[in-house]
């Protein structure tokens, strides 16, 4: 484009006291030199909303009080990101070091005031993480950290908001996580911005929009990892103290596992990852809980059919145990009856061989008694004869030898008794009887 | 940072019965019925109860299990609102 014409000097304003006019691109470049000329200095605020540039960088640095559009190069941007580790984030606390200075614009660009910064520290990491820890004690203190932790939370839940970036990983984390619990119900994207200012209020508005749906059964909100400045949103008291008051469980996934925010002290549950953001909010694995609820329904009709067999079986056996008594007996009796006839024949034999034995001993008695009646007494009887003879008073007399009797025929055998005797006495000889008398002269 | 997979959640109560509190009481009918301590009417009525709240984890299992149904809050809220509306 071919530059624009120099206008002709003109008059100014009539009456006016001040001095010109003066061409606005004269003015624009004393006004720089003159800003230039100010004392460099050091300010401290917020950086807010932060624009990257192919050239330079732009951000605002604020307090409560006012605020002053900053610009740095982007040489000296990445000197500063170097140095500190990480690019400093929306809502950080920073120093930065530079001075006053103006872009003039020209014909065809806008002119613009910023402060030309040259270096830049994140300041008040620990102040910030300070504040933190107070308001974290004070949401202890009024008990806001344990009210998410009393809600009833679904092993099942049919719908599930989930709060996160449009963009970003955690969406399709979650999906992966869903879709591995056999899961496949209502899900309520809450797509919200998870760093920078506008962040937490965004966030708020869809939980508080979540919340009132009345299906809803949990909440997750979920971000990947960063530094403290971009999960700074997560620790905002409003957004806090909104998680804390909801009726409905809030699952948080914000971060690394090294990161804690005061969002995962108020929620209900605090995963390390949006995939264990989502196995919390689905407790069971449906598929396996499919499988296990199929495996119970077999066991019920199982313990159904067995629970009217066995008592059929019972019946069963109860109407046939009167014939199987009378089986039993009868067979008990039959028993009983070949053992009494076992038991007589034993009986009968044993009588029979006593009766033989005592046939034998009897007929050996009588054989032994007649042989004795035969011979044994015969001999006996002559023996005792002959004894008996020899006592003979008769075989005496027949020696020579006289008995003398009393005439009563009684023996008498000393001579004081035949002296006694005045009587006749009688002389027995083995040939007869004389009558004899005693004579003493 | 720590996780919590091991919560025991409450019923939820008053919109259904939980699937969770119905599961547990089919293991408990289960461990019932295999103890082989329940009389016939015990048994039929465990019987019952339990056919009852498996069809009851079922249709809890296929309410999640059909289709993944994707909604996006905004779209959500305005259509509740149209129907609150209307």
């Amino acid at each position: 484009m071919p530059p624009l014409p120099v206008p002709p000097a003109c008059a100014g304003i009539p009456d006016s006291d001040l001095a010109g006019p003066f061409p606005v691109g004269e003015y624009a470049a004393a006004l720089r030199k003159k800003l230039r000329s100010f004392a460099r200095v050091q300010l401290v605020g917020e950086l807010v909303n932060l624009r990257p540039s192919r050239a330079r960088v732009y951000f605002e640095l604020r307090d409560p009080t006012g605020a002053i559009a900053c610009a740095a190069w982007r040489a000296d941007w990445e000197a500063i990101v170097a140095r500190a580790g990480g690019a400093p984030a929306e809502g950080m606390q920073v120093v930065v070091a530079g001075g006053c200075d103006y872009y003039p614009g020209s014909a065809t660009s806008s002119p613009g005031f910023s402060f030309a910064v040259i270096d830049l520290r994140i300041a008040g990491e620990g102040d910030l993480l300070a504040r933190i820890d107070r308001l974290r004690k004070q949401l202890d203190a009024e008990g806001l950290l344990e009210s998410q932790k009393r809600l009833a939370r679904p092993l099942l839940p049919r719908t599930i908001g989930v709060i996160t970036g449009e963009g970003g990983k955690a969406r399709d984390d979650v999906l992966a996580a869903l879709a591995r619990r056999g899961w496949a119900g209502r899900l309520v994207w809450g797509f919200a911005p998870v760093q920078d200012r506008h962040a937490a209020p965004a966030i708020v508005r869809a939980l508080g929009d979540l919340a009132a749906v009345a299906e809803v059964d949990v909440v997750i909100v979920a971000r990947g990892g960063g530094s403290l400045a971009d999960l700074l949103c997560f620790c905002d008291e409003t957004l806090c103290r909104t998680v804390a008051l909801l009726g409905v469980p809030v699952i948080a996934s914000v971060g690394h596992h090294t990161d804690r925010t005061l969002l995962d002290d108020v929620a209900a549950v605090s995963c390390s990852t949006p995939t264990h953001a989502a196995e919390a909010a689905v407790g069971v694995d449906c598929r396996r809980a499919r499988s296990e609820q199929a495996a119970a329904a077999a066991r019920l009709r199982d313990h159904g059919r067995r629970a009217v067999l066995s008592r059929a079986q019972v019946l069963a056996r109860l109407s046939r145990a009167p014939a199987a008594h009378l089986d039993r007996q009868r067979a008990r009796l039959h028993q009983q009856l070949r053992e009494i006839r076992a038991g007589s024949r034993r009986r009968v034999e044993s009588e029979r061989s006593l009766s033989a034995r005592r046939a034998v001993v009897l007929r050996r008695k009588a054989e032994s008694a007649l042989l004795d009646c035969r011979e044994r007494r015969p001999r006996e009887l002559q023996r005792l004869a002959l004894g008996l003879a020899g006592h003979d008073p008769q075989r005496t007399l027949e020696r020579g030898y006289v008995l003398v009797q009393s005439a009563g025929g009684d023996p008498i055998v000393t001579a004081a008794a035949a002296r006694r005797s005045r009587e006749q006495l009688r002389l027995r000889f083995a040939d007869g009887v004389l009558p004899a008398r005693l004579d003493e002269r | 940072m720590t996780d919590d997979h091991n919560g025991s959640p409450q019923p939820p109560g008053e919109r259904r019965q939980s699937y969770e509190a119905a599961a547990a009481r089919i293991e408990e009918i289960i461990r019932r019925l295999d103890s082989g301590e329940a009389s016939l009417d015990e048994t039929l009525g465990l019987l019952g109860e339990g056919k009852a709240l498996i069809e009851l984890c079922a249709s809890e299992l296929t309410a999640v299990g059909d289709a993944l149904e994707e909604l996006r809050l905004d779209e959500l809220v305005s259509r509740l609102e149209q129907e609150a509306g209307g």
